[in-house]
């Protein structure tokens, strides 16, 4: 079995682990990140997209409401190419609760949250779409976060600087010697093949899976998952990030991101963060409540719903996930006699770059390292690895770089041949057998209205052409991303994507035959002869 | 508004394969047709004519006799619409509609019993009854394994014939691939414009001379479809003259040029039976008048009409048709109003996995008719004088079951015999 | 009164007459509404100096229109240009500023064949760009070769002309007889081996070639000839045609070919003198007549609605260069419909044609009025035109002026306003055809299966689509979906779109397709007027 040898281990490709390898690095410790699926495959690419000001958790959490405007701050400096400074408003409407309105001023004044209360018709003037029964708006400065940019960003400065990652590494276990791990063995999901990797120091930055993988070592944290289910919209129907003002509840939160809004968020408690994935449900509440808020949403074309895990660590004993704290654990497993490994989970995407910061400190004195963080002050260099996934980059690059062989492959998000090319060179030899699927997280592919349709046919043909896949290796590929594509396409099915989606079988199972097994049967005598 | 005083014998409504068969078969009968829909499920289609390929579902057993398929799958599911004909009523539904395709040029071809198998662009393979005459000889090299050249093009996408080969190459040897520019036109090219293009004979006699240097070893080479638009026919036959090999073509993603090839037949052919088509207009409403006639609004805005008729056959297909709406809460039809069999909620609509062999619920949803082919509510029919056939029937699915085109063409040809009674 | 002094005066004449009618027709046109840009005075100096150095001097206008243009222009310009200066009237300007003129003296010697090779490279480089570019070649008319074929025939006719009179023994002797007094017989026997041997003389006789024969000739020759004659190697044409031509030298010189070819090029000179006026040949003048007429614009502004003076100088300003055709928008509706007035060089002349007393008529009138209706005023055409002519207003006017003799019932619906057009329709009445193309709804439910363009007869009939028209159908509403219509306003398939529907008809989601590339049209277009895009344009 390969063995790798590392300082430190980080498992874990989210917004945490690719912070924590960009943290390490810039202190001058490399360190080897261990991803089972893709970058931000858990609740980092599963969550709005909302660069918090503060102002949505000053009621509930005044600490937190503090952290996001610091870390909120810092990131529009430092990281600008991942942020989309839209501003957002907090609005109410007839029905709403008249004390929690009357309080918000001062409960962001006592957080220091910038808030200021705007006229009611000046809100609607900013944000037309917004309900005519509106009774209240507040100004606050939210703001809209690319996270699958922000993850490769940090991976990709990790990198330049001596880190490593894997992708489809799944941990199947460590083994411990006298209170430390001394490895941890993986199964290579490309290959099927095993390999071992020896670390000083094992960081646990798994999300919702946190506990799992802490159980692996012996170690226990009591997790609470609390699954979030959101939707796409086809177009951008807001400016601003637009909250409800209210008590946190089911659809409060409406956030612009490039060419679309994200509506959502559900809370509903699941036993596995894997059984994560958005209902039909979910999907019809998310609507119903939202559109007290903004009517238009009851009428317009969603392209797809996803889901997150939150992961909620649970200090005592409590019932409904929003009251538990939403600021992140941080915790040494010497208390579980594993002197080498630290479990870092819980946070919000807004405050990633400070969790990364805590645990990098916590590895820096387990290491005997002294070396300050700079985080807080270097900027995140934009990379070439994060760069497709900005909504309206594709098209714009290609009218930019005319070449008469670059065809759009990708129709609805005009992505093009060559950018096509250059996802799949930055991956490197990573490819491995979900090509597609790492295409459509590293790009907009898939992303449009047809989810996946006929972006994906044609992208396979590509494939091919490019000798990237043989034999039946593409069909797999076509048919595992349009299965991936379809968690999130089937809640949304009514109306226009019911139609979009009849197109879609009638060309994949209809034309193709994609849902049954290859025919090479040569035989050809009737059943009835 | 604009008027029309003709009293029609019966409107068609939908242009697809059901509703293009049911023009067909009600003039052939001697009534006065007029026909409205838009582009739809014929623009989309392959060219193919499946008839019955794969019960049960949940297996995905794939058949060589799609009669006995339909045997099969008529004792699983009673209420499958196949269960209201004879087969020897669909065998002459299919001959009648591909007689008539072929004295407009098209000619369909096929085994005489037994499905054919055929090449899709993905690379895979599927079952069906008849295929256009042009993609015949991709069926012989395909069932005898003979050494062929797939051809593609800079410019066309969505088809690659280095996907065809690696697809199928573990057991059909002596496969092999050239990508080739056109030798009209460059940069992106359209299956429609290439045909266009084809129109010219120099063309042709430039794309042979690209391909003859590939072409020793082999004995078929597969085009896509782009092989002309109006006389696909006499292209391949100029082809294999010029190049001495067997010629044939294979569909490519939408749009591809099969749809456009038998829409152009229809459009021609319909007329001068007599149709009155209404093209690229939808029903956008209906009301029964007192001696039981109908009288549709057509169209919208400065082209809206109004057209009476004494009978009606709904062939408006599915969701991509029009003729099955659906919100958030449940399914509709678009024209009658009728009742829609159907799962109960969203939630039993679709399944977890996309490609799970058992089929969504939702598209076994339809239109439940007698018989006659007549909508029913609460088992008794809606109207004496409206029929359905195609798609928007309940109990099927034809995109798992593979009897699209058959299932609509036979229903069709059903409906317009009950209506004559 | 002699050959030469009849035939100036009558192509003189000729000439005169010509440019009268010109400017009459120029002039004689009623006054309609004139606006002037409110220039200053010296703002208007320094536009004039500019454009005389820029671009009548240097053609700097010819250079955006191609290297190889350009170049074959300026060739033909200076070469021309010198040859008219300092050989044609000799009399009257060379001899006047250097009163030692002879034309067989160098620098003179050498210019003239100096200018003349440049000015037939010049004239080759432009038969090729005629003969290679399919497109241009499908332009070119009679007038086009005619003016080739008389000016190259007048440097050719030159190059012949001094190297038969080289060669020639015969206008040796008028000269010997004229200017040279020998003391005996071997004095000519010395010249002549002299001229025979430096100045390429072809004698019938043989020649002596001992060296005392040729001494005694160099120190006559010295005294008598050098100081009217130069070496005729400097004639670096003329010399090396003469020695090419040595073999039938004593039959040319039998013939007297220096009197052909002098008949020959004054010939030819005088037709040339006399066709200025006529067609193609009228515009060495016109052009920078008019680029300083209209000091160096390329637009159409409101502010510079030129008199019918002007207007009727552009049309004769035109070089048939064919550059607007092969820049026009619905240059593609063309190649489907086969009208060559929808090209704007072709629809040049019907228009010269349709303003004559003559005017149009019949199949001739009907093919003008659908050019004109067909054409988008995109403005493309006036800003390529290298000669600077109006185009764009032209159009606008011949436009309206047309659609009265030749109304188009299509048209008279189109030049309503939209209320008018809707009013028939009364209760019925069109959805608004404006806010299509920002309204994200309009594009609510594509599925992205690209009919559109599949239908589309301009992308069909183009050669390479992506290059041709930049973004096709399926594309610009994919960007307008995502908001970036910005990315499609300059797109050519907005401009090339010939409405013909298609698009929307086959549209399985009854998607406007047609109706936004309409709208996107007029914006365009209303943002054209109010010039807020002409500074984009430029840059």
């Amino acid at each position: 079995m390969k063995v790798i040898e590392t300082r430190i281990l980080i498992l874990g490709g989210g917004a945490t682990g690719t912070g924590l390898a960009r943290d390490l690095a810039l202190r001058g410790i490399p360190c080897l990140l261990a991803e089972r699926r893709d970058i931000n495959a858990g609740a980092s690419g599963g969550n709005h997209g909302l660069l918090h000001s503060g102002a949505r958790y000053v009621a509930s959490d005044a600490e937190s409401a503090i952290e996001c405007r610091e870390e909120g701050a810092i990131l529009k400096k430092l990281a600008p190419q991942c942020i989309e400074d839209t501003g957002g408003l907090f609005v109410a409407v007839e029905g709403d609760d008249e004390k929690y309105i009357a309080d918000f001023q001062s409960m962001c004044d006592a957080s220091d949250v910038p808030a200021h209360e705007i006229d009611i018709r000046e809100a609607r003037e900013l944000e037309p779409v917004l309900s005519d029964k509106l009774i209240a708006a507040y100004s606050v400065e939210d703001g809209a976060v690319d996270p699958f940019m922000l993850s490769l960003d940090n991976l990709a400065q990790s990198v330049a600087l001596g880190g490593q990652y894997l992708r489809n590494a799944k941990l199947i276990d460590f083994s411990k010697d006298n209170g430390r791990i001394q490895r941890s063995t993986f199964l290579d999901q490309t290959t099927g093949e095993q390999f071992a990797v020896e670390a000083e120091i094992v960081v646990n930055a798994t999300g919702a899976w946190a506990g799992i993988v802490a159980a692996l070592a012996g170690a226990h944290i009591n997790i609470l998952y609390s699954s979030g289910s959101l939707l796409i919209t086809q177009d951008r129907i807001t400016k601003r990030v637009v909250n409800r003002l209210r008590k946190a509840a089911d659809s409060d939160i409406l956030v612009p991101g490039g060419t679309v809004s994200v509506l959502g968020t559900t809370s509903v408690t699941i036993d596995s963060p894997d059984l994560c994935r958005p209902s039909v449900a979910e999907t019809n509440s998310i609507i119903e409540d939202a559109r007290a808020m903004i009517p238009v949403l009851d009428t317009t074309r969603y392209i797809r719903a996803y889901a997150g895990v939150r992961p909620l660590v649970l200090l005592g004993d409590s019932g409904d996930a929003r009251n538990v704290s939403r600021n992140f654990s941080l915790i040494d497993h010497a208390r579980d006699d594993v002197d080498n490994f630290i479990t870092i989970t819980g946070g919000k995407l807004t405050t990633y770059r400070l969790m990364a910061e805590r645990t990098a400190d916590m590895v820096c004195a387990k290491l005997g390292v002294d070396a300050k963080c700079t985080t807080r002050t270097e900027p995140l260099p934009p990379s070439t690895m994060g760069r497709w996934t900005e909504p309206g980059l594709g098209p714009k690059s290609w009218i930019q770089n005319r070449d008469a062989d670059d065809l759009i492959l990708c129709e609805c998000e005009m992505v093009s041949r060559n950018a096509i090319n250059a996802i799949v060179e930055n991956m490197g030899g990573m490819h491995g057998n979900s090509i597609l699927k790492a295409i459509g997280m590293r790009s907009r592919v898939g992303k449009g209205p047809c989810q996946g349709g006929f972006c994906g046919l044609r992208i396979t043909g590509h494939l091919y052409d490019e000798g990237y896949v043989s034999e039946a290796k593409g069909i797999e590929e076509l048919q595992s991303f349009v299965g991936r594509r379809w968690r999130g396409f089937s809640p949304i099915l009514w109306g226009l994507p019911m139609v979009q989606a009849d197109l879609q079988e009638a060309l994949y199972c209809g034309a193709l035959d994609l849902e049954l097994h290859d025919d090479d049967d040569d035989d050809f005598t009737c059943e009835d002869a | 508004m604009i008027k029309d005083d003709t009293i029609y014998d019966v409107m068609v409504i939908g242009a697809g394969f059901a509703g293009m068969a049911a023009a067909l078969f009600a003039s052939a009968q001697g009534l006065k047709v007029v026909q409205t829909g838009a582009t739809g499920g014929i623009d989309f289609s392959t060219g193919f004519i499946d008839l019955m390929g794969v019960h049960p579902m949940e297996e995905g057993k794939r058949w060589n006799s799609p009669w006995a398929a339909i045997d099969a799958a008529v004792k699983d599911y009673p209420k499958h619409p196949y269960a209201l004909l004879k087969r020897d009523e669909i065998a002459e539904a299919i001959d009648t509609f591909t007689d008539f395709l072929a004295q407009n040029g098209l000619d369909y071809v096929g085994h005489s019993e037994r499905n054919s198998r055929a090449l899709t662009p993905a690379g895979t393979v599927k079952r069906t009854y008849r295929v256009p005459k042009t993609a015949w000889k991709g069926t012989l090299a395909l069932e005898s394994k003979a050494p062929t050249l797939f051809v593609d093009f800079h410019g066309l996408k969505g088809f690659s014939g280095k996907q065809l080969v690696e697809t199928r190459k573990r057991n059909w040897p002596g496969l092999k691939t050239v990508r080739i520019q056109f030798p009209s036109g460059s940069g992106e090219l359209y299956p429609e414009h290439m045909a266009w293009a084809l129109a010219d004979p120099a063309v042709r006699e430039k794309l042979v001379a690209e391909i003859l240097p590939h072409c020793d070893d082999v004995e078929y080479v597969g085009f896509p479809a782009i092989l002309g638009l109006n006389d696909p026919q006499q292209v391949v036959a100029q082809l294999e003259e010029l190049s001495g090999k067997h010629i044939f073509e294979i569909p490519t993603m939408p749009p591809s040029i099969a749809g456009p090839r038998l829409r152009a037949v229809f459009d021609r052919g319909l007329p001068v039976l007599g149709v009155r088509t209404l093209s690229q207009k939808m029903v956008t409403g209906v009301e029964k008048l007192g001696d039981g006639s109908f009288q549709f609004a057509v169209g919208s805005g400065a082209a809206a009409s109004t057209v009476n008729a004494k009978s009606a056959i709904l062939a408006s297909g599915r969701f991509f048709g029009k003729g099955l709406r659906a919100d958030r809460n449940s399914v509709s039809e678009a024209v009658f109003n009728l009742p829609v069999v159907q799962p109960g909620n969203r939630d039993e609509w679709h399944l977890h996995e996309f490609f799970d062999h058992k089929g969504h619920p939702v598209n076994m949803a339809g239109i439940e008719v007698d018989e006659q082919l007549r909508p029913l509510n609460a088992g008794q029919p809606v109207h004496d004088n409206l029929y359905a056939a195609g798609a928007i029937l309940a109990h099927q699915d034809w995109m798992r079951m593979k009897c699209g085109a058959g299932l609509a063409i036979a229903t069709a040809f059903k409906a317009v015999k009950a209506m004559k009674g | 009164m002699n050959f030469f002094d009849i035939g100036f005066i009558i192509a003189s004449v000729v000439c005169a007459v010509g440019i009268v009618r010109r400017l009459a027709r120029w002039c004689g046109k009623p006054t309609s509404e004139v606006s002037v840009s409110s220039l200053s005075w010296h703002r208007r100096l320094f536009l004039a100096l500019k454009i005389f150095f820029l671009e009548i001097l240097l053609l700097g206008r010819t250079c955006r229109t191609g290297r190889i243009r350009w170049l074959a222009h300026c060739l033909v310009f200076f070469g021309f240009m010198g040859l008219l200066l300092f050989h044609a009237m000799d009399d009257t300007i060379t001899a006047r500023f250097f009163p030692a003129y002879e034309s067989t003296l160098d620098p003179w010697q050498f210019l003239r064949n100096l200018f003349g090779g440049m000015t037939l490279i010049g004239l080759a480089l432009m038969v090729y760009r005629r003969v290679r570019l399919r497109s241009l070649r499908s332009l070119t008319r009679f007038q086009d070769w005619a003016v080739l074929l008389v000016v190259g025939g007048i440097i050719l006719s030159g190059f012949l002309l001094e190297a038969s009179k080289i060669m020639s023994p015969a206008v040796f002797d008028v000269m010997v007889y004229d200017y040279f007094i020998p003391e005996d017989g071997s004095d000519i026997t010395a010249l002549k081996a002299v001229w025979a041997k430096k100045y390429g003389v072809v004698f019938p006789e043989e020649i002596s070639d001992s060296d005392d024969v040729f001494e005694n000739g160099l120190s006559l020759n010295e005294d008598s000839c050098v100081d009217c004659h130069s070496d005729t190697t400097s004639a670096f044409i003329s010399r090396p045609l003469a020695s090419a031509l040595h073999p039938l030298a004593p039959a040319l010189n039998r013939s007297r070919a220096d009197e052909v070819f002098w008949y020959l090029h004054i010939s030819l000179c005088l037709i040339a003198l006399a066709a200025l006026p006529f067609g193609k040949f009228f515009h060495p003048l016109t052009t920078p007549a008019n680029l300083m007429a209209r000091l160096g614009r390329r637009d159409a502004a409101k502010d510079d609605v030129p008199s019918p003076a002007i207007r009727g100088l552009g049309i004769d300003a035109c070089t048939r260069c064919g550059e607007c055709s092969l820049h026009c928008s619905v240059g593609p509706a063309f190649s489907v419909l086969g009208n060559s007035n929808i090209l704007p060089s072709e629809k040049l002349i019907s228009l010269k044609g349709f303003e004559s007393e003559a005017s149009l008529s019949g199949q001739a009138l009907e093919a003008f009025a659908e050019g004109s209706r067909i054409c988008t005023e995109c403005l493309r055409c006036t800003d390529i035109c290298p000669s600077g002519i109006n185009l764009q207003d032209l159009w606008m006017a011949s436009k309206k002026a047309v659609s009265k003799v030749a109304p188009d019932s299509n048209q008279a619906i189109r030049l309503m306003e939209i209320s008018e057009r809707a009013a028939p329709f009364g209760e019925c009445s069109l959805p608004p055809i404006s806010g299509l193309a920002d309204n994200k709804e309009s594009y609510l439910a594509c599925v992205q299966c690209t009919t559109c363009t599949s239908v589309c007869p301009v992308v069909a009939v183009s050669e390479d689509p992506s290059r041709d028209l930049d973004l096709l159908p399926q594309q610009i509403m994919n960007l307008l979906r995502m908001g970036l219509k910005e990315q499609t306003l300059g797109a050519r398939m907005v401009w090339s779109c010939t409405t013909c529907y298609k698009c929307q008809e086959h549209c399985p989601q009854n998607i406007r397709v047609a109706d936004v590339l309409y709208e996107l049209r007029n914006t365009v277009a209303t943002r054209l007027r109010e010039g807020e895009c002409a500074d984009e344009r430029d840059g």
